[in-house]
This record gives C-alpha cells, structure tokens and sequence, in this order.
C-alpha cells in the first residue's frame, strides 16, 4: 500500500486584511484564518488517490498556531494530521518551513509521494514543493494538472509556460499541483463530524531531530508595506436610475474623462 | 563566497539578469549558466559574463535536472547571490538550489540592493495586497520574472566558455504538447473588457465580445475563467499569477475582485465594474459602477457606447 502526504499552510485569509490608509500598515485585527486556497486541491488529489488505490492518505502542516486547522483538514479526506505547532515557526521562511516538514515526513517514514499547493495563499513562494524534494531526495514535479500512479512511481502532466510535459518519475516524488487539477468540494456535515472522531498527531522540533537555531531564518522580514489605490467609488444607478439611464450615464462620463475615443 | 551566479534556460533573461549582475558583482566573478552552443556562450559574455557553463540537456530530460551539475560547480567556491530566470522551471530549480545550499530563496524578486555583505530585497504577499522587504545572509539565491532588467551589450569583452555534462536524473518526458500560438496580448490594450465567474455560460462571454469591439479593446478574465472554466486563453488571465495590465479603462463584469486579481489591474486609469453583489470587493476599488445582472447591464452598455462613439 503507497504511502501519500498533502502538505497544507494555516495562512491569513487574504480578504480580511486591511490597509491602513496613512500609515499603509496590514491590519490583522478581523482576520480569520483557512486552509490556504491551492492546498485544498493538493488534498483532494491524495484523497481521490487514497479512494482510487486504498492508499494510506495523511496531511501534514507546521507553524505557530496551526491547531485550529485540524478538524477542518480531517473533513477533507486524510485519516490522519501530523503537526509542529510551536511559536518559532511564526518568523519562519521558505527554507525553514522546508526543513521542519521534511523531519516530519520522514519521521512518518516511506512516504511515496508528497503532494503540496502550487504556491500559499500568503507567500506564494513556490518553494517549499521542490526545497522539500531536494531535502527528502525525492524527484520535484511541479506544477502538475494530471497525476496517476504507477508501480515504480508515477507519471504527471506539468504545465509549462510553453506547454504542457508528460513525465514519468521512477521512485518516491514530491509534486505541486496547480488548481486546474480538481475541484475540492466542500465537506458534508458527516465529513464534518466524522472528523471530530479521527487521530491527530503532535510532533515537536525535539522529535524531529532539529535544534532551535535551524530554524531561525536566513531571511529576515524588514518590513512590510501595504498598497493603497485612490478610487472614485461611484454608483452609476443610484435614485431610481434604470439600467439604461446608468448605461448613458457612464457613457458620457467616460467621455467627459476623455477615456472614449 | 564570493562572485554571482546566473542561471537561465532561454538567453534573453539571462541577458536581462547578466545586466543586473554586472551592477553587483564590482571586480567579483559572473558566471552564466545557459542552454546552447559556443556562440550562445559568446553571447552572455558580451552581455556581462565572465564565464560562461553551457547545459546541454538530453531531449528527454526536463531542464531543471541540471541541479546536480550546477551544485558541482560551486563545490570549490560557494557564490554570494544566484539569480534564476523565474520561469515555471527556473523557480523548480532555484528552490531545489536553495534547499541543498541551505540558502534563503527570494521568489519573484522585484529589487536586489548591496547592502555591505548582504543584500535588501523585495517581493509582493498577501496575493498582491503588500511589499515585504527583507534582508538575507549568506548566499542568497533569488527568481527574477522576464523583463525586469534591461540587457546591456558591452563591447570588446572575452571569457571563458565550458560546456556541462549533466547525468543523474529521475524524471523522463515521455511527451511535449507545445501550446497554440496565439495573438492574445492584453498587456498593450489600452481598453480592457474584464469577464469574471458572474458569466453563466461560454456564450455569454459575446456580450463582453461585442463590448470589447464597441470600445476597439482587448479581452482579459479571472484565473479561474481561463483555468477552470477554459473559455477563454491563458493568456487572458489578469492577476498575481497572469498578465499585469495597465489601461486607461478597465470594464468588468462578474468579476468578485480578489486582492490576486485585483494586483493586475491597480495601474488601470479608471476602473468600471458591473456587479450584483454591492458587498464585493470589487464595489470598494471602482470608480464607477453599475448594480445589476451583467446579462441586463452588458446590452445596456453595449447600446450606450455605440450612440456615444
Ligand atoms: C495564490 C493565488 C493566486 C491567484 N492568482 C490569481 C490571478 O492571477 N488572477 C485571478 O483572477 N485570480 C487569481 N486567484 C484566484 C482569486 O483568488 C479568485 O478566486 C478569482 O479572482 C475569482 O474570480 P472571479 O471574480 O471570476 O469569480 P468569483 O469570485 O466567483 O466572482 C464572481 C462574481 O460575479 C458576480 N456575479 C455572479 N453572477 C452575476 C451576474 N449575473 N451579474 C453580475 N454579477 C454577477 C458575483 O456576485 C461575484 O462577485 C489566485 C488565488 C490564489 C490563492
Ligand atoms: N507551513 C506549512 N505547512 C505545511 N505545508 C506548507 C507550509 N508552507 C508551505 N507549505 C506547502 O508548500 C506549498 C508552497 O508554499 P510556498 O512556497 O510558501 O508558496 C504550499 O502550497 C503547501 O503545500
């Protein structure tokens, strides 16, 4: 039976952030957090592989405050969550988070084949795919739309730039599938319920074997600066105007600004 | 540690950063590693290399295989700064670098500054929402998206040119589609018709067709437009992952305007949405907007823009 891991990022959602106007500071007071968007299709792709072959299915996460993420990535099809919540990993960048998922996965032990989002919804790096491939000494396939296992490993199709790339991997890989791959549905409330009744399991820094100072990271955040936009924020069918009457009007407005012709 | 690194599968953004580089590297060493033959080689040389290691890559491998063979380079002299081509490829191979360097990796990177032995860089998060700046030690390894630099030819330069072995690999491709070539490009537009999930159906997509023609512009859409729904290119895209447009009117319609799509059209003049939700986002970064069914509003508008031409 092949062994088959989701990676997935706890992250801010994006949406609740706001900008201070002057000051152009994020403002995280309102924010509430999520399985970050591109890691729910890197889970459904090892949840239908777990359905299509009986594969052992797992998720995996690290971070400062990643317990609230559990109940709601075990809706999501693995049968079971391995963790490192510890305040540390707050600061850390892609080659720290790379390392840490890397001791655990290895802790799991034989692990076939890795699956991680195309890039999180806060960093978008796209790295901690092919750093945790280089780690573990596994093939890195990214940007994956296709994926099918087969008895040495499997093959994939990778979208490039300039097409697309069928390729075969012989032994144990880790992938990026990008978010054309699937639709991740949302969970029923039996999911839901279910997954109240599955293990987790807590791993610290310690039982991975690494020293605090690894993972400090080699880069360090200097500074962070909102973008602001100056916008009219005009309604063009406000008092009773019809749909056409507000056509018409934006029509001349947008020739007043000299934008039409 | 000392020198920098450039590394790049298709020469012209090997240009582009080999110009950069120059700027940072002073008296230290600029190595090019590109795909080609001799005069490829001469090529990056008169573009700023000192020397040049040309990847020859088997057919059937996929060219970010060459990690190993560019490791082995630096086995004698660990450089200070990597720039990789941010292509899909160079961003696979600049993180698998990274990792085996135990370096920090910069993705996207929009600016490189010297600072003493380190170096300042910034790059976009939050989907586009915010700049972070960061400073690095050691060996950094950063992606540099096309077109970021301009390329200098100088003349009169000599150098060094060697050609790589590569071997070691664990993937094969059994198969390339190359993508149709298509004569999207919305990036010069200067009117942008932007159609969002709101379109209920493929056949809708004519009223911003007809729109598009009325204002002599270009069509563009959401990532999901394109990549999941497929009806429209690729190439269409606006956002964080695709195209950055910057015409003097954007239209939308049905388009909810999440903070990622949102980064490709902040440089829009004026920004028009046509929307059902009053609540979306989209609502608080218009200038001007219609409240409506876009099945109601886009024929509207259609028959108003043609009376006002
Ligand atoms: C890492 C990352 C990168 C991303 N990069 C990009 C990117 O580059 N570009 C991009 O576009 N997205 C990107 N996305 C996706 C992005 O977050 C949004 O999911 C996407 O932009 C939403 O597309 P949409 O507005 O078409 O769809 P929706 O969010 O579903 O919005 C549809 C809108 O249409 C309205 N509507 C529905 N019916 C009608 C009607 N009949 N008349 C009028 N209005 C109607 C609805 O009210 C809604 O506001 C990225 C996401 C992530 C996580
Ligand atoms: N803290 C984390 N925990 C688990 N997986 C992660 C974490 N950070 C990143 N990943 C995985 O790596 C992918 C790429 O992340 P990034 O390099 O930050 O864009 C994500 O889509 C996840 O699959």
């Amino acid at each position: 039976m092949k062994k088959i891991v989701a990676c997935y990022k706890w992250v801010a959602d994006e949406a609740d952030i706001r900008i201070d106007e002057k000051s152009r500071a994020l403002n995280f007071d309102r924010v509430k957090y999520k399985i970050s968007e591109y890691d729910r299709n890197a889970i459904e792709v090892g949840n239908s592989l777990k359905d299509k072959y009986s594969c052992e299915f797992v998720a995996v996460t690290c971070g400062a405050q990643v317990e609230s993420s559990l109940k709601d990535v075990l809706s999501r099809g693995p049968t079971n969550v391995y963790y490192i919540n510890d305040e540390i990993l707050a600061d850390a960048d892609g080659g720290v988070t790379a390392k840490v998922l890397a001791g655990i996965i290895k802790k799991i032990g034989a692990v076939d084949l890795v699956i991680c989002g195309e890039g999180s919804g806060d960093e978008y790096g796209q790295q901690v795919g092919p750093r945790l491939a280089a780690l573990l000494g596994y093939a890195s396939c990214t940007f994956v739309t296709k994926l099918d296992l087969t008895d040495e490993g499997l093959m994939a199709e990778r979208k490039l730039e300039d097409g697309i790339e069928v390729v075969q991997v012989q032994g144990p890989a880790v992938v990026t599938v990008l978010p054309d791959i699937n639709t991740p549905p949302i969970p029923t409330l039996k999911q839901i319920l279910g997954a109240k009744k599955k293990p987790t399991t807590k791993l610290s820094l310690k039982d991975i074997g690494l020293s605090r100072d690894a993972c400090a990271p080699k880069l360090k955040n200097i500074g962070v600066l909102g973008t602001v936009m100056e916008r009219k924020g005009i309604c063009m069918n406000i008092d009773g105007l019809s749909i056409q009457e507000a056509a018409e009007k934006l029509a001349k407005r947008l020739s007043a600004d000299g934008i039409l012709g | 540690m000392s020198g920098i690194w450039v590394i790049s599968e298709t020469p012209k953004i090997a240009w582009e950063m080999l110009a950069k580089a120059r700027e940072l590297a002073g008296n230290e060493v600029v190595t090019a590693f590109v795909v080609g033959d001799y005069e490829t080689g001469m090529d990056a040389i008169s573009f700023g290399a000192d020397q040049v290691l040309l990847l020859e890559m088997p057919a059937n491998i996929p060219w970010e295989e060459c990690r190993d063979v560019i490791l082995k380079a630096g086995e004698t002299n660990k450089p200070s700064l990597i720039m990789v081509a941010a292509t899909r490829r160079g961003k696979d191979l600049a993180a698998q670098l990274a990792a085996l360097l135990d370096a920090p990796c910069v993705s996207e990177c929009k600016s490189i500054i010297k600072d003493g032995e380190n170096f300042l860089t910034e790059r976009i998060v939050y989907g586009g929402l915010a700049v972070k700046k960061m400073v690095s030690n050691g060996c950094l390894v950063a992606t540099i998206p096309p077109g970021t630099y301009h390329p200098e030819k100088i003349e009169g330069r000599s150098g060094d040119v060697k050609q790589l072995k590569p071997q070691g690999f664990k993937m094969v491709v059994r198969e390339r589609r190359p993508k149709p070539a298509t004569s999207v490009n919305i990036s010069d537009a200067n009117i942008v018709v932007g159609v969002g999930r709101g379109f209920g159906s493929k056949e809708e997509i004519q009223m911003a067709e007809r729109l598009a023609d009325i204002l002599d512009g270009a069509i563009g859409c959401t990532r999901p437009v394109a990549e999941d729904l497929r009806w429209l290119p690729e190439e269409c895209y606006i956002g964080l992952s695709g195209q950055v447009v910057r015409p003097a009117l954007y239209l939308c319609a049905g388009v909810s305007g999440q903070v990622q799509h949102v980064y490709g059209i902040r440089d829009a003049k004026t920004i028009v949405a046509v929307e059902k939700n009053e609540n979306a986002p989209i609502i608080r970064i218009a200038d001007y907007y219609i409240l409506g069914d876009l099945k109601e509003v886009l024929p509207a508008l259609i028959g108003a823009f043609a009376k006002a031409k």
